[in-house]
């Protein structure tokens, strides 16, 4: 009797229409992305960033070539020559090229001292591939100014 | 003078208030359903095009307008062009009889202008005829007959879309939403009958009338009816639950697959004048129209100062509602499922409950 | 061209072709229609084919790992559990069981991802808007989790042989706690709006019934298997990475239709709770990565390597020559096998059942086509 009286009654479809009603009035949950700003987690694997040592400027890559080895697509060329003098390898050309990077993030784990980094940058757009093909400077400069996100490292 | 007035000149305005506000309530009642599912799907809907989104309709119907116009190789031209227009005109034209106020709901308004123009003899001549101060168009003797059989024209720009577009989906599609509209449109009918048996009159005004004076709603004597009044306009209308035959994830697109451009806009704007006159014919039938609620407590009368056609559009706007929050709600039923409550469940149940009806008016 | 007009009454071919709102990515489904009843349905896929395998045989062991998160990207932190799982086991490396816990968890929380967008388009393609976007709702929570800890949302290259590549970052386990005190009331609401829903049980009860011989038969795994009433979970058969510490229950179903098989998802997203709250009780402290080695290179042999994926038994089958690349991984997706009771299932019915079967039987097309 209580089961034919549900039926009749639309039991099951009103309590799903009371569900949805209280939602109607509940605050919304979409972030209106470019007039606020998004959220990252820190360890976010964006676009790569060749960092400098911060107090003297220079660039912390020793050209170890441990990144383009572990590179799953092979895209990171590391061109050095070894300083005469200290014996040690200089950088000299460095090109990552974002167009088929995965980001995977390998690159980032094996540096052994912390050079290549990927960033929170996710705005990758470009409207030709060629400018996909980071060089050094490009690399060095990370991200590109966007007047919202200056509170991004 | 006061003839071509009366008869003429001020139904000619009317009917251009009317369709107006018609046309601009279905393009905002497609930004009211997107913002309406947004928040029940806890998003927030358009935003982005004026003040949150107020604009948004605006920019739509430019869209539609600016698109190119593409009628498929194989396909009818003719029909193909003329068929939207099969859908939105008899839609649009069943507005000619809904009443938004009572039928002397102008007669203030009137006093006030007409003399300016006339003698004060001729006002009252114009005054006296409900035509010019009616709360409608045109009040006929049978209304409720035009509406429904105006709005079953409508089913036939549906067909020839999908015939006249020489393809399979639209044909598919074509064919099953007439189906499903002609099979509701039976049980639609006899709930419509039963309840039009406690007022006897088939004139949309008298209903209201007499629901005044009875002093009860038709809601209240004939919830069964509503129930499947308002369940009938959800399939008549091809929405939610009832919205396979268009629906975007089924296999066919229906039969505005073919349709670009303004004539996509086109059946658009017929499927939702069609949701407002199913709103509209509710509101009449069994909620009292423009009567504001307790129409005969005295104490109330302080809602008096609210006009007939503000009680009529805040009702119509709560229909609304309904539709979207049904269509927010309910998945879908099956094509076959969907004729077999037609006709083995909302049939007989109409039937049944014409008959209880009948009896009980006899016997009462 | 013949004469016979189009509503004669003759076999209709029509495409559900590649590019459609509901098969759930790039899946051709050649249908043979008499009227409304389908009397033959073809899939014909490979639309999606990246060459993940070949591409397993030129790059060492740990290069493969990021490819294999884009076969089942849905379910992307278990696809990497199982290689990493396997390779584990030829080299006889030992994982440390802070990472064992967390490995554990993480693979629950995306069983409950991968679960909820499962639930969000099948109701979709159904006809319940709203479901899809509450699942959503959820499954942004949990995504923004796999952010913290392992710095993608999809694509999330979890696990490294040994263990872990970064330890759980400050709050997360706040975060997770959050997330599944909440959860079974959000649960609750999608019943709220499925379950006893009428319509819902009309479109779902009675259709694709498989029974459980023929799903054996088949070689069907996960949510199909189960839901025919099959008693088959891998991490109970043959549990792996330390499932046999916690107890969840295994839920099946009776009549094996699609029905069923939503109930035992729905269940099983409960379950997965119950195993993220034990293992967020019991955590212990620890190292989270084993020893490995410098240049992986496993002993010559063959290893087979099956894990529960949210959509049934994923396989790994390794062949390795004693070089630091493998000489064959080969997948033994579920999803590709699964697929092949479409075609058994989809006979007689209509055809907007087809769309709700397919989308019963989860279908990925990144696994699939590989």
């Amino acid at each position: 009797m209580i089961n034919f009286l549900r039926k009749a009654l639309l039991i099951d479809i009103l309590k799903g229409l009371a569900l949805t009603f209280r939602y109607t009035y509940t605050k919304a949950y979409t972030e209106q992305y470019p007039t606020v700003k998004v959220k990252l987690a820190e360890r976010y694997r964006g676009a790569p960033r060749l960092n400098n040592d911060p107090e003297t400027g220079e660039t912390l890559c020793i050209a170890c070539d441990l990144c383009a080895e572990v590179c799953p697509e092979d895209l990171i060329v590391v061109g050095s020559v070894r300083d005469p003098e200290s014996k040690k390898k200089v950088l000299t050309h460095y090109t990552y090229d974002t167009s088929r990077c995965l980001f995977c993030g390998l690159c980032q784990e094996v540096c052994p001292t912390n050079a290549i980094e990927l960033t929170q940058d996710f705005e990758l757009a470009t409207y030709d591939r060629a400018s996909m093909l980071w060089d050094r400077t490009r690399l060095e400069k990370g991200w590109r100014r966007i007047p919202d996100h200056k509170d991004y490292k | 003078m006061e003839t071509v007035l009366t008869y003429v000149i001020i139904p000619f305005i009317k009917i251009g208030i009317v369709a107006g506000v018609v046309l601009l309530g279905v393009a905002y009642l497609t930004y009211m359903e997107r913002k309406v599912l947004g928040h029940i799907q806890v998003r927030l809907g358009p935003m982005r095009v004026g003040w949150h989104g107020l604009l948004q309709p605006i920019a739509d119907g430019l869209k539609f307008v600016i698109k190119e116009d593409i009628i498929p190789l194989r396909a009818d031209a003719l029909i193909y062009s003329i068929a939207p227009l099969i859908s939105f005109i008899p839609a649009l034209l069943v507005f000619s009889v809904i009443p938004f106020g009572p039928p002397q709901a102008f007669e203030n308004l009137l006093r006030w202008v007409l003399p300016f123009f006339l003698s004060q003899a001729a006002v009252e001549n114009v005054v006296k005829s409900t035509v010019a101060t009616g709360g409608f168009v045109a009040d006929i003797n049978i209304g409720v007959l035009l509406v429904l059989s105006v709005s079953s024209v409508g089913i036939l720009g549906i067909i020839l879309g999908g015939w006249a577009s020489n393809s399979k989906y639209p044909l598919l599609g074509a064919l099953r939403s007439s189906a499903q509209m002609v099979s509701y449109e039976v049980a639609l009918g006899f709930t419509v009958l039963s309840v039009l048996l406690i007022p006897q009159t088939l004139s949309l005004v008298e209903i209201v009338q007499k629901q005044q004076e009875s002093g009860v709603w038709y809601v209240f004597l004939q919830p069964v009816a509503f129930v499947l009044f308002f369940v009938c306009g959800l399939a008549e209308t091809n929405r939610n639950p009832f919205d396979l035959p268009e629906a975007e994830s089924e296999l066919v697109g229906g039969f505005h697959t073919e349709y670009s451009g303004f004539r996509f806009a086109i059946y658009f704007l017929a499927e939702y004048t069609n949701m407002i006159t199913i709103s509209a014919m509710a509101t009449i039938l069994f909620w009292g129209g423009w009567l504001r609620p307790f129409p005969n407590v005295a104490w109330l009368g302080f809602l008096d100062l609210v006009p007939g056609f503000i009680w009529f559009m805040a009702k119509v706007f709560v229909f609304l509602y309904i539709f979207i929050w049904i269509r927010g709600t309910l998945p879908r039923l099956r094509f076959d499922q969907l004729m077999q409550y037609g006709w083995k469940v909302f049939l007989p149940l109409a039937l049944a409950n014409l008959m209880v009806t009948a009896a009980i008016l006899l016997l009462v | 061209m013949d004469e016979r007009t189009i509503l004669d009454a003759h076999e209709l071919e029509i495409n559900l072709g590649p590019q459609h709102p509901a098969t759930h990515g790039v899946l051709q489904v050649k249908l043979k229609l008499d009227g409304e009843r389908v009397l033959d349905a073809e899939c014909v896929i490979g639309y999606l084919h990246r060459g993940v395998e070949k591409i397993s045989e030129n790059r060492n062991y740990v290069k493969c790992v990021p490819y294999y998160d884009r076969t089942d990207y849905i379910a992307a932190v278990s696809n990497v559990y199982g290689y990493i799982l396997g390779v584990e086991k030829m080299m006889e490396i030992e994982v440390p069981e802070r990472a064992q816990y967390i490995r554990i968890m993480m693979t629950e929380f995306n069983r409950i991802a991968s679960h909820l967008l499962w639930l969000a388009t099948h109701a979709l393609d159904i006809g319940a808007l709203t479901v899809f976007l509450y699942c959503f709702r959820e499954r942004e929570e949990i995504l923004k989790l796999f952010e913290a800890l392992f710095g993608a949302r999809l694509t999330t290259h979890a696990f490294r042989m040994g263990g872990l590549w970064m330890d759980l970052p400050e709050g997360f386990v706040d975060e997770a706690r959050k997330f599944i005190d909440d959860f079974p009331k959000k649960v609750d609401e999608y019943e709220q709006l499925l379950t006893n829903n009428r319509i819902w049980i009309d479109r779902t009860k009675g259709v694709g019934v498989i029974s459980g011989e023929e799903a054996v038969d088949f070689g069907l795994s996960g949510g199909v298997l189960r839901g025919s009433g099959v008693n088959y979970d891998v991490r109970k058969q043959r549990p792996y990475g330390g499932y046999d510490r916690f107890d969840f229950d295994v839920p099946l179903g009776d009549n094996g239709d699609t029905y069923d098989r939503y109930l035992v998802r729905v269940e099983e997203m409960r379950q997965s709770r119950r195993i993220i709250q034990q293992v967020l009780d019991r955590l212990p402290d620890g190292p989270i990565r084993g020893k490995v080695p410098r240049v992986l290179k496993p002993p010559v042999g063959e290893y087979y390597s099956g894990i529960e994926s949210p959509r049934g038994e994923l396989g790994y089958y390794i062949v390795s020559d004693g070089s630091a690349v493998p000489f064959r991984v080969r997948i033994r997706p579920p999803t590709f096998i699964n697929l092949q009771a479409l075609r058994r299932l989809v006979k007689g019915l209509l055809v907007a059942d087809v769309i709700a079967v397919i989308g019963t039987l989860d279908v990925v097309l990144g696994e699939i086509d590989r």
